[in-house]
């Protein structure tokens, strides 16, 4: 065996080691940075974010997030004192939308997460084994996605019986078929790739090709899914709560803010506009961002 | 016929990228006359492509060119818009294309898009287009002048239903639609078997002289560019280092990169060092005991449609140590199936693998992960067979974290150690493989296959995606390795030169059977199988282009 | 052939079966006692108790599956609460609505987007593209009901050119119903007043619906052409002198056109669903205004009905779509 001994280098920084994972930050930075809709994405999530964080503490009206009543301002245009109006229990708009971020952060969260958390393995599980254990899981699968998820969480909550927390359970079962059809096809992509066989062949385990070297290869998609997944929740958890299964009227949740306010059209437009305008801005926001981040993080694979 | 259809006069051009702009062509300067064939060798990152595209005007997105011109007989076309190319691009310059796969469409049929063609022509020189008949008439034509049977039927048929070589006749007869005055082909035959090479080279030499064609060829094979073309250049990093009658270049290199590139061509009429050195040791070779046999082993495929493929049929064959054992044959003879089989990376439909002793065909879990330190498999794509997301470091360390119970400053020793064995720099282990090029990825994962100590090891085409010069030193250190390590090494290969120069004895594989095996000089000096012959005549014209120089 | 189209009814009942075996699950989930339910608050206990042996509820859990797949077999959807009538009857009379809905919004979004995603894709970066992304993205962002009550807003109340809501006015005698599509029965029976009625009640929730599938299917087709036209045998087809439109117009939209008929017929189900919203904020009497206002009552039997009904429908438009594939695409044909 060749013993040439290398003269010892002086050890490396930690920018010289990294060198090259710092190039591609700064490479995704440059990228998202060169694009307007990327940008404004961030900026709404960031904006949103910022608001389900702090919201209860810098509202004007705060007990008119709680159901408060002052019958002497009830419906009230937009003005200096309340920038949005007021509804019909004299409540300020403007607080009840700003603390309705954190309810729609809240859906977001646990429908995203319930569903990439079941999803995920199971669709790794299934595009890596194939043979019987795939056709279960992907079977189970396809029949979720055979109706459409409104309709199928429309039954479920019928089922179940209005609220929110049955709302966000019911999307949520409809939600993480859509997580194993993503990850499974990525997985059948990945598995061929010789990496995988050359781990197998130095005897490599099944779990550890799955944590090292498809999961890896899959978080891309996944990242930018659940990007996106996070508007599309809030979107249809607002549909459930616009027919009237979602939270009981008090609580400040946009859909059922829209719902109660249809009532109200067209004389008093703005109970209905705000709440709207709040929920499209959140979804666009993701939505952008999702897709920004597909731009750079996964260029090739681009169908939703 | 001397007048000057092309001329590219110190063109230079530079593709925009993130890190900067990037010098791909610089100060090219060349001339084509009518009823020249031109060949351009170079090797991936050359330049060629880009060079010829420009040609054509379909060059690379975000390029910017930086100096000189193009002129194309008479007018200058090195910054023409859309509709100036139309007048151009295909009906008086035409390109023949490397893959035949990816360059057809998949959901037209090969007469429809052959007779689009024809019609795209009619259209651009005002004549009229011709009606349906008559473009069906002139497509057959086409067809049956590529030397494709049955011309009438294969109109209606699609990309799919047809061959490789097939396939590229479709895209010679498109491109000879229009009746072009140049024709460029980018490398034709590098996506081909080689015994369909040889045919396809052919078919192009003898268009040239029928239809008294102006080429100009790019290609990394010397023999395809011996054959056709009469005058080559020779690239390098972008820039022309070399051009003349191509007799003249490859008899007598002027530039130090054409005489390495000619002297990477392993020579396939040289007999190999190793015999000599074993007549000159005299040595009587001690009993040789096998260290891996197959028996009856056999793949069978389902195919989506329902019905059977047989990838390996019924082959035996025995591996004795210390020996390189070749195999040879085509694509789609079954070699890396049989290659994952002897390694249990596919299993066997029917049959026994024998590994010292061992049964290994049955076996599974624990005690084939234990087997499977002592064999190891080095793959033909040194760009795929690294996770691009682990750095070279971690992808060394892997097979010792997978199978040894060290720690995590031992695995970095050991590390840096079969770094030094690879000959690759240490601190290597920080990067990841997209920064490596092509040779250096395959030393890493050679280095990977020997961390474990194994004594056999599979190198399936372990050099067939490299250019020819880093092939060579590849070669070359395999052997180095061998030597320290005291390895077995199953090598496959189609290139069969390379199988003289190294193997002690090979098998000869044709759609999962073996037509020839034994001592491999005594297959080559006597080739039984028409098969073989075929095999070893393609390797020729290479190796004979190479070794013009005395 | 056959055996294709053999194999595809095959997938289709297999699925059909397995909808109903979800239903029956969806139906079970509830942590309460179903009965109670259905019998509302103010129950005492012998109603409740009447409605379970009614239900079948008191039975064993395989013996009310089998019942359940029996009765569906046969027809039997159950009988709504809130009306009293058999929910099989009720489909029938929502349904057309819904279809017709749903096709005219389908085929807006298909002869909008498609041309529009390839005008953004050849003039990729351009103005044109920009306004694309913009209308693509904020398409599937923007809330069903809310857009729903902005474009009763503005076009009904503030312009008045379009009713607010309703399939038809009060006033006006429907066409005989031949097909169950308003459009097309008033112009088989001539009567075109009818027929520009009927136009202008749907064009609002029409739009509505199709917005977002629009803009997905915009989005996919500008992606796919984007690549479709770097792929090699579009370079090869340039460098044989086709002209840039036949390349665009022919062969890079043909190839460009099988991943937007996956995503139509995606999208095709995601209207089904959404008609629950866009038909509550527009009136709309089809099956998604039906599934909603049982669902507020508690009455669910038509809700599983709906969905059923759904489901069964966008399993046909996949058929459909799978059919679609194979004539388009030669390499799925020889199957």
């Amino acid at each position: 065996m060749s013993n040439t001994e290398h003269p010892s280098a002086p050890p490396m920084t930690f920018a010289e080691r990294h060198a090259s994972q710092i190039r591609q930050v700064r490479l995704y930075a440059h990228m998202f940075r060169g694009s307007f809709s990327s940008m404004l994405g961030l900026a709404l999530v960031i904006a949103f974010l910022f608001l389900a964080a702090f919201g209860p503490w810098i509202v004007p009206y705060p007990e008119d997030t709680l159901g408060a009543v002052h019958m002497g301002s009830r419906l009230l245009p937009p003005s200096a004192e309340h920038w949005f109006g007021t509804d019909e229990m004299g409540a300020d708009i403007f607080s009840r939308v700003i603390v309705g971020a954190r309810t729609s952060l809240w859906i977001g969260i646990v429908i995203t997460g319930l569903g990439a958390l079941v999803g995920v393995p199971l669709g790794i599980i299934a595009g890596y084994k194939g043979g019987w254990v795939r056709a279960c899981i992907m079977r189970v699968t396809e029949l979720f996605l055979a109706v459409p998820g409104l309709a199928l969480a429309l039954a479920i909550v019928a089922s179940l019986g209005p609220g929110l927390t049955n709302c966000m359970v019911a999307l949520a079962i409809v939600w993480w078929p859509g997580y194993v059809r993503l990850v499974e096809a990525k997985t059948l992509a990945v598995k061929e790739e010789l990496f995988v066989e050359s781990a197998r062949s130095i005897g490599a385990r099944t779990p550890w090709i799955l944590w090292h070297h498809i999961l890896p290869n899959c978080l891309s998609p996944i990242i930018v899914k659940m990007s996106m997944d996070m508007g599309m929740a809030i979107l249809a958890a607002a549909g459930l709560g616009f027919i009237g299964l979602g939270a009981p009227p008090p609580a400040p949740e946009w859909g059922a803010m829209v719902s109660v306010a249809r009532s109200y059209m067209p004389d008093w437009w703005w109970y209905s506009f705000f709440p709207g305008a709040a929920i499209f801005l959140t979804v666009l926001g993701f939505n952008l961002l999702g897709d920004g981040l597909r731009d750079i993080l996964d260029p090739r694979s681009h169908t939703r | 016929m001397s007048d000057t259809l092309l001329d590219i006069d110190g063109y230079s051009l530079d593709i925009a990228t993130f890190d900067g702009p990037l010098h791909v062509l610089k100060d090219i300067n060349l001339t084509v006359r009518r009823g020249d064939t031109l060949g351009i060798v170079g090797e991936s990152g050359s330049g060629k492509t880009v060079l010829v595209r420009s040609v054509m005007g379909i060059g690379p997105k975000n390029s910017d060119v930086k100096a000189g011109t193009i002129t194309f007989d008479g007018q200058d076309i090195t910054r023409l818009s859309d509709k100036g190319w139309a007048k151009i691009r295909g009906v008086r310059i035409s390109m023949i294309f490397q893959d035949p796969m990816t360059y057809l469409n998949p959901l037209f049929s090969i007469g429809r898009q052959i007779s689009d063609v024809i019609a795209a022509h009619e259209r651009a020189a005002g004549e009229g287009v011709s009606p349906k008949s008559a473009r069906r008439h002139r497509t057959e034509e086409l067809l049956d002048q590529v030397g494709l049977p049955n011309p009438a039927d294969l109109f209606d048929q699609y990309p799919h239903q047809l061959s490789g070589g097939m396939r590229q006749r479709v895209l010679i007869a498109m491109a000879l639609a229009g009746k072009p005055d140049l024709l460029i082909a980018d490398e034709p035959t590098t996506a081909l078997d080689v015994t369909v090479q040889a045919q396809v080279l052919d078919l192009i030499k003898s268009l040239v002289k029928k239809l008294n064609l102006t080429v100009v060829m790019i290609s990394h094979d010397i023999g395809a560019i011996a054959t056709i073309a009469s005058r080559c250049a020779v690239m390098y990093k972008g820039e022309i280092v070399e051009q003349g009658e191509t007799n003249d270049i490859l008899g007598n290199p002027q530039h130090d990169y054409t005489r390495q590139l000619l002297a990477a061509v392993p020579d396939i009429e040289a007999k190999p060092a190793r015999l000599m050195a074993a007549e000159a040791a005299s040595e009587a070779p001690s009993k040789p005991t096998k260290l891996l046999e197959g028996m009856n082993l056999r793949k069978v495929y389902k195919t989506r449609a329902g019905g059977e493929f047989t990838a390996v049929n019924d082959i035996s064959l025995a591996v004795n140590t210390g020996e390189i054992f070749g195999v040879v044959g085509e694509s789609g003879s079954g070699k890396s199936t049989l290659a994952r089989m002897l390694l249990r990376l596919v299993d066997p439909t029917a049959g026994d693998i024998i590994f010292e002793g061992q049964n290994i065909s049955g076996i599974a879990g624990e005690p084939l992960r234990k087997i499977r330190q002592h064999m190891q498999f080095v793959f033909q794509n040194p760009h795929s067979a690294l996770n691009g997301r682990h750095t070279i470091g971690d992808a060394i360390g892997e097979p010792l974290r997978i199978q040894r119970t060290m720690n995590r400053r031992d695995i970095n020793a050991r590390t840096e150690a079969l770094l030094d064995i690879v000959q690759l720099p240490r601190n290597f282990k920080y990067r990841y493989p997209h920064e490596l090029s092509g040779g250096q990825k395959q030393r890493v994962c050679i280095a990977r296959a020997i961390a474990l100590n194994p004594r056999l090891l599979i190198l399936d085409e372990p050099t067939s995606a490299l250019d020819i010069s880093v092939q060579a030193q590849v070669l070359d250190f395999l052997q180095e390795v061998r030597k320290e390590l005291n390895l077995t090494y199953v090598f496959i290969s189609h290139d069969l030169a390379v199988i003289r120069q190294i193997c002690d004895r090979t098998i000869v594989m044709k759609r999962g059977d073996i037509v020839e095996q034994g001592d491999t000089e005594q297959i080559f000096l006597h080739p039984a199988e028409d098969y073989t012959k075929a095999l070893i005549e393609s390797g020729r014209v290479t190796s004979r282009a190479a070794n013009m120089r005395a | 052939m056959l055996s294709f189209t053999l194999r595809k009814l095959l997938t289709v009942a297999g699925t059909m079966l397995g909808i109903a075996v979800l239903t029956f699950v969806i139906t079970n989930i509830a942590p309460g006692d179903p009965a109670r339910l259905v019998a509302g608050p103010n129950a005492t206990e012998d109603m409740v108790e009447t409605i379970r042996s009614e239900y079948g509820l008191d039975r064993p859990i395989v013996e009310q599956f089998v019942i359940y797949m029996k009765d569906l077999m046969t027809g039997d959807f159950g009988t709504s609460i809130v009306s009293t009538r058999p929910v099989l009857d009720e489909l029938l009379r929502y349904a057309p609505a819904t279809i017709e809905l749903v096709l005219v919004a389908m085929l807006l979004g298909i002869v909008v987007g498609v041309p529009l995603g390839m005008l953004s894709a050849v003039y990729k970066d351009g103005p044109i593209d920009h306004v694309t992304r913009i209308l693509s993205i904020s398409g599937v962002a923007l809330p069903a009901f809310w857009f729903g009550i902005l474009m009763q807003l503005y076009f009904s109340v503030e312009l008045g050119w379009l009713p607010v809501s309703g399939r038809l006015p009060l006033v006006a005698r429907p066409p005989d119903m031949v097909t169950g599509s308003l459009l097309i029965d008033s112009l088989i029976s001539g009567n075109f007043k009818t027929f520009n009625s009927a136009l202008s009640y749907i064009i609002l929730p029409a739009i509505v619906l199709s917005f977002p599938c629009l803009a997905s299917i915009l989005r996919v087709n500008r992606a796919e052409m984007i690549e479709v036209l770097q792929s090699d045998y579009i370079v090869a087809a340039r460098a044989h002198g086709i002209s840039s439109r036949r390349i665009v117009a022919i062969y890079a939209l043909k190839n460009a056109l099988l991943p937007t008929l996956a995503m139509i017929g995606l999208r095709f189900g995601w209207m089904l669903g959404s008609t629950v919203l866009v038909e509550t904020v527009f009136d709309w009497p089809g099956i998604g205004l039906y599934a909603v206002s049982s669902a507020l009552a508690s009455d669910f039997k038509p809700v599983i009905g709906v969905t059923l009904l759904i489901g069964f429908l966008f399993i046909i438009a996949n058929t459909l779509v799978d059919l679609a594939y194979a004539w388009i695409d030669p390499r799925l044909r020889r199957a």
